[in-house]
């Protein structure tokens, strides 16, 4: 269960990645989620690297069948997570967006 | 030294009429019959079980086996993801290091079924970093981002992949106690369903309940006494960061590594005298994986010789892997795996495998990875 002050000490970190640039250096396609992720399966994700000494996992959003490689660019952007709890509270994070 | 004087499993699989416990009661009935040793000769017991408190609200374990047995000697929960009970087994080893004369069971346990595929995943992820449960990644999807950067980077395909379903099944299928008894083909492993590419169904560990347990005993009494013994040449743990993304490659998983060399060190033996070996093949790429990291293989040419069987228990390469069905074809009950390892080594080195028996199998080993690798169990027996 995500509470919603769990949800913002995370956010703190969320703003160190947004807008970072970087490369997919292994990736999947998930068709079994858990089950806040149920509705957007079957979903592409990333592992990035930012060629700074970091990575970061993130699902793929709108791309094409063609983005999904190693090698491809891509931008870390903002995008809701899942769903809120009954306090109201929705999750944004990461996901990635081919450039 | 300690000795594997006894072991039990019930049978892994979707059983809807048994709870953990009635599970963990038949464990520990069924190896204290096959060792003959009565209830007030066990010292201590360690439990493996990853998931009571997750999915069933259920923890304080060690005081619920206590009430089975009807004893107030130690039991210790131990929780190390999918290698908790690797995990348990390597600190009931230590324990008797630390007390001469003493006999202690190992068991595991783990009731997965009662819950949806999505519910299950879920409590499976609390292993996992917040970032990977927060990208909606599951293991099967931790595995498939390494198979991925495996298959690209030494230029193999899903084919490769695919022997090691076929393999394990057909041992599966001279396992009466395994959850899937059936033969695949390799056809069969290509044309399942993906669960996170590029790994389909029949690369995947099942979800399946059930438990084990074996005795081992440093008390030179009850080990002259028992009619099967192997012994527990070493026990070593290795850990590494939870995050995949954090580790030195994706194309290993270095805590086996380091867990493998330190054990293959302690027990003084050469890899090439391993004829049995047990390995954490949740997921196809780990077996793969695990070969290569063991050292039984270099690196890169898993994915070339595994489509040579050369690992079938009757292939007479000298070392057959996963003669039990592996996690693939045996079942994957989350804390009971690491025990079964052991115990099909016990089975294995005092002939008593049956129709999987290989022949003069002498030394053998078990490797239980939790995680995506973040813990690695490696033990080492011989007769």
């Amino acid at each position: 269960m995500l509470s919603p002050v769990k949800i913002w000490r995370r956010q703190k970190e969320i703003r160190l990645i947004l807008g970072k640039k970087g490369k997919i250096i292994s990736w999947t396609k998930i068709l079994t989620p858990p089950p806040d992720f149920k509705k957007y399966a079957p979903y592409a994700v990333v592992l990035v690297d930012f060629g700074d000494g970091t990575k970061a996992f993130g699902q793929l959003v709108d791309y094409e069948d063609r983005d999904l490689a190693t090698g491809k660019k891509v931008k870390a952007v903002l995008r809701k997570i899942r769903d809120s709890y009954s306090e109201g509270v929705i999750a944004y994070g990461i996901k990635f967006r081919p450039i | 030294m300690s000795s594997v004087i006894g072991y039990y499993t019930t049978k892994f699989g979707e059983l809807w009429d048994k709870s953990l416990f009635d599970l963990v009661e038949e464990a520990i009935k069924g190896v204290l019959e096959n060792s003959r040793l009565e209830r007030r000769q066990i010292d201590a017991i360690f439990f493996g079980n990853m998931l009571a408190g997750v999915l069933e609200n259920n923890l304080h374990s060690p005081s619920r086996i206590a009430e089975i047995i009807g004893t107030n000697i130690p039991i210790f929960r131990v929780e190390a993801a999918c290698a908790s009970g690797g995990m348990a087994f390597h600190l009931a080893n230590n324990y008797l290091k630390a007390n001469p004369g003493k006999t202690v069971m190992v068991l595991g346990g783990e009731k997965m079924t009662d819950y949806s595929p999505e519910e299950t995943t879920e409590a499976l992820m609390s292993a996992s970093s917040g970032e990977e449960q927060e990208a909606g990644l599951t293991f099967p999807g931790l595995y498939a981002v390494m198979a991925n950067y495996y298959l690209e980077k030494y230029g193999y395909d899903e084919e490769n992949l695919a022997y090691i379903g076929y393999k394990n099944h057909l041992h599966g299928s001279l396992n009466d106690r395994a959850h899937f008894q059936k033969k695949v083909s390799v056809e069969d492993v290509l044309k399942s369903s993906y669960v996170a590419c590029p790994l389909k169904v029949l690369d995947c560990s099942p979800i399946s309940d059930g438990a084990a347990a074996v005795i081992i005993s440093n008390d030179k009494k009850i080990v002259g006494r028992s009619e099967k013994q192997i012994q527990i040449l070493a026990s070593e743990v290795a850990t590494d960061t939870i995050s995949l993304k954090t580790r030195k490659s994706l194309g290993e998983i270095l805590a086996t590594k380091i867990a493998g060399d330190k054990a293959f060190k302690e027990s003084k033996l050469n890899r090439k005298k391993i004829n049995v070996a047990e390995l954490h093949d949740c997921f196809s790429i780990a077996e793969i994986l695990a070969m290569e990291d063991l050292g039984f293989w270099e690196k890169g040419e898993g994915g070339r010789v595994v489509k040579t069987l050369v690992s079938l228990y009757d292939s007479g390469s000298g070392l057959a892997v996963n003669t039990s069905g592996g996690l693939k074809a045996a079942g994957h009950p989350v804390g009971a795996t690491g025990i079964k390892q052991i115990g099909e080594i016990f089975l294995q080195l005092t002939g008593q495998a049956g129709r999987r028996q290989v022949k003069k199998a002498r030394c053998g080993l078990t490797q239980n990875v939790g995680g995506s690798g973040g813990t690695a169990v490696v033990s080492i027996f011989a007769v």
